[in-house]
């Protein structure tokens, strides 16, 4: 198993989006006892607490609305409080984005793992949505290396395979991936040229 | 001979957003009561508190508790709604007490903590659907109160629809207790769906059923409402016009001719007089209460474990039939009805399902059938 680093709890900030119940004074015991700060609030998020580390919703009586980012964007990890197994909650719950999920009834255990689960699986998704980004980009760019090419094939003479091998150089040289080589041949950047 | 004083706790709103259905279900609940409290030949008798939680869901919770610890109750015998239900289930859990609902619901749950004597989805909802879109048409209008009961079934409403070719033409929800509903009638007027759906609980309901009844009294062609949870005690203080016509699926209807109902509206007609109306709620307290007094009576306590065994293992007959509560899901095999209201504000049998159907919490065997028969093959007309 891979080291994984733990979050640093201790200074981390909770917000409890979450009617006023027992279940909530038995979670901010947990999260109490972790050395969290904890804040409750509801019907809604405000502003200020778009800037908590964790946040546990209400998976039963929430709604669209609640919070203070586009469906499915939260900033931090979310954890769904979920009494209701109904398909219905629980899709509205992973609309959200919802990284793990507690069961109601809420008693003296669950919270630190839904914690260290939802630290994990948030950053997991952040991760596959960069790398998805820069893939995408990528793929985007592909027209341009066609175009670099016959740019040096045009401007610099030689064959199909010198060409490759110029921009593989001009790639290796400025640390940059084929398709932002091929972009800066194609702009005529200076440091692409001959000689550069 | 002294008999042993069992507590129960009877934990119905009688005031608050859905007194009326509480109302009936603790009369219910206590008729049940009567019965083996002055039957000569029981050994045990109930010794029953009513306690009020006002319709208020965090208060359900509380009383459960002081009900159990205080009172020492290993018996609840209550609640109506979903969002009540959910707050009083981890009290009952904690303590190691039964639960006994019996009100329709969404299904998605099966505590071992709870008997289910109310339908849920494949014993309402579906069969309901399958009368209802052949002869009325597959645009719906779903209308419920905005909490978890509403929700659901609008969904599983909608996933039916879908699957045979049709839609929800508007979706809209009501805070429980609500009764503003005009533009709830603004809107049907504009959509004009084939049929609306009712999931409106309580007063909601009532303000409902009474601002369209009022509505489509100049219209020719207005469509049926169409439920799961209507009874005869939402139709109550209604006006005659606005009492008729609306389509419910239930396991208990006044108006079932059978032996059985005869016998027991016979035996109520002795307690409350015969002029008033056995309704849905007041039927599905008396069950529970009744089922409980005799799984009692056969294992000779009411220690949970005992009576769990004892009550998923054989039958118990009921006004509405023979019932039988599955041992893995603790939810009761139920023959669903379908009633037509009338101005008197009671229901006209329509169809009955022609067996129990065993309850399918998790609608995992049921699933939602994409086919439309023109008579579904599961219901015979009632003659």
């Amino acid at each position: 198993m891979t080291h994984r680093t733990r979050p640093p709890l201790a200074q981390w900030h909770a917000v409890i989006l979450h009617r006023e119940h027992p279940l909530v004074d038995a979670l901010r015991r947990q999260l109490e006892l972790l050395q969290i700060r904890v804040t409750v609030s509801w019907p809604h998020l405000d502003e200020a607490q778009a800037s908590a580390d964790v946040v546990f919703f209400d998976a039963d009586m929430g709604h669209d609305g609640q919070f203070p980012w586009p469906r499915g964007f939260a900033p931090m990890p979310i954890i769904a409080l979920i009494g209701s197994e109904a398909p219905g909650r629980i899709e509205w719950a992973l609309d959200q984005g919802s990284n793990a999920h507690l069961l109601k009834p809420i008693g003296s255990t669950g919270a630190y793992s839904a914690l260290l689960i939802a630290a994990h699986a948030y950053q997991q998704v952040r991760a596959q949505a960069d790398d998805i980004r820069v893939l995408e980009d990528r793929l985007r760019q592909r027209p341009i290396v066609v175009r670099a090419i016959l740019h040096l094939l045009q401007n610099e003479g030689g064959g199909e395979a010198a060409a490759w091998k110029r921009l593989r150089s001009v790639a290796m040289d400025w640390g940059m991936t084929i398709e932002d080589a091929a972009e800066a041949i194609c702009r005529n950047d200076k440091r692409t040229r001959s000689g550069a | 001979m002294s008999r042993t004083a069992i507590p129960v706790s009877i934990l119905y709103s009688t005031t608050g957003p859905y007194a009326a259905l509480g109302r009936d279900a603790v009369d219910g609940a206590m008729a049940a009561i009567a019965e083996v409290n002055t039957d000569p030949a029981s050994r045990f008798s109930i010794v029953a508190t009513i306690d009020d939680p006002c319709g208020r869901a965090e208060d359900y919770a509380v009383l459960a508790e002081s009900a159990i610890r205080e009172r020492k109750c290993r018996h609840i015998i209550g609640t109506i709604t979903s969002w009540s239900r959910k707050d009083v289930l981890p009290v009952v859990e904690r303590h190691g007490a039964l639960l006994w609902y019996a009100f329709p619901y969404e299904g998605f749950e099966a505590s071992d903590s709870a008997i289910y004597l109310g339908a849920c989805p494949n014993q309402h909802l579906l069969p309901l659907f399958d009368h209802v879109l052949p002869r009325f048409g597959r645009r719906a209008f779903t209308v419920g109160s905005n909490y978890i009961w509403g929700w659901e079934i609008s969904r599983i409403a909608r996933e039916r629809m879908e699957a045979s070719g049709g839609q929800v033409v508007s979706d809209r929800y009501v805070p429980l207790g609500s009764i503003e509903v005009d533009h709830l009638i603004t809107e049907i007027r504009q959509k004009k769906p084939d049929f609306i759906l009712s999931n409106l609980v309580g007063q909601s309901a009532a303000a409902f059923i009474a601002a369209y009844g009022d509505d489509r009294e100049n219209a020719t062609d207005a469509p049926p409402i169409v439920a799961c949870n209507m009874s005869e005690s939402d139709l109550e203080g209604l006006a005659p016009s606005a009492r008729r016509g609306h389509l419910s699926t239930s396991i208990y209807f006044d108006r079932l001719e059978t032996p059985e109902n005869r016998a027991f509206k016979a035996r109520m007609a002795e307690r409350h007089g015969s002029g008033r109306r056995i309704t849905t709620p007041f039927f599905s307290a008396y069950m529970a209460m009744s089922i409980l007094t005799r799984a009692i009576s056969d294992a000779g306590t009411d220690a949970p474990d005992a009576i769990r065994k004892v009550v998923t293992a054989r039958s118990f007959d009921t006004p509405a039939g023979p019932i039988r509560i599955d041992r893995k899901t603790h939810h009761a095999a139920l023959r669903p009805h379908l009633g037509l209201s009338d101005e008197t504000g009671g229901f006209a049998l329509v169809e009955s399902a022609e067996d129990a159907i065993v309850a399918d919490p998790f609608l995992v065997r049921a699933g939602i059938r994409a086919d439309l028969p023109v008579v579904p093959a599961a219901l015979k007309v009632v003659k």
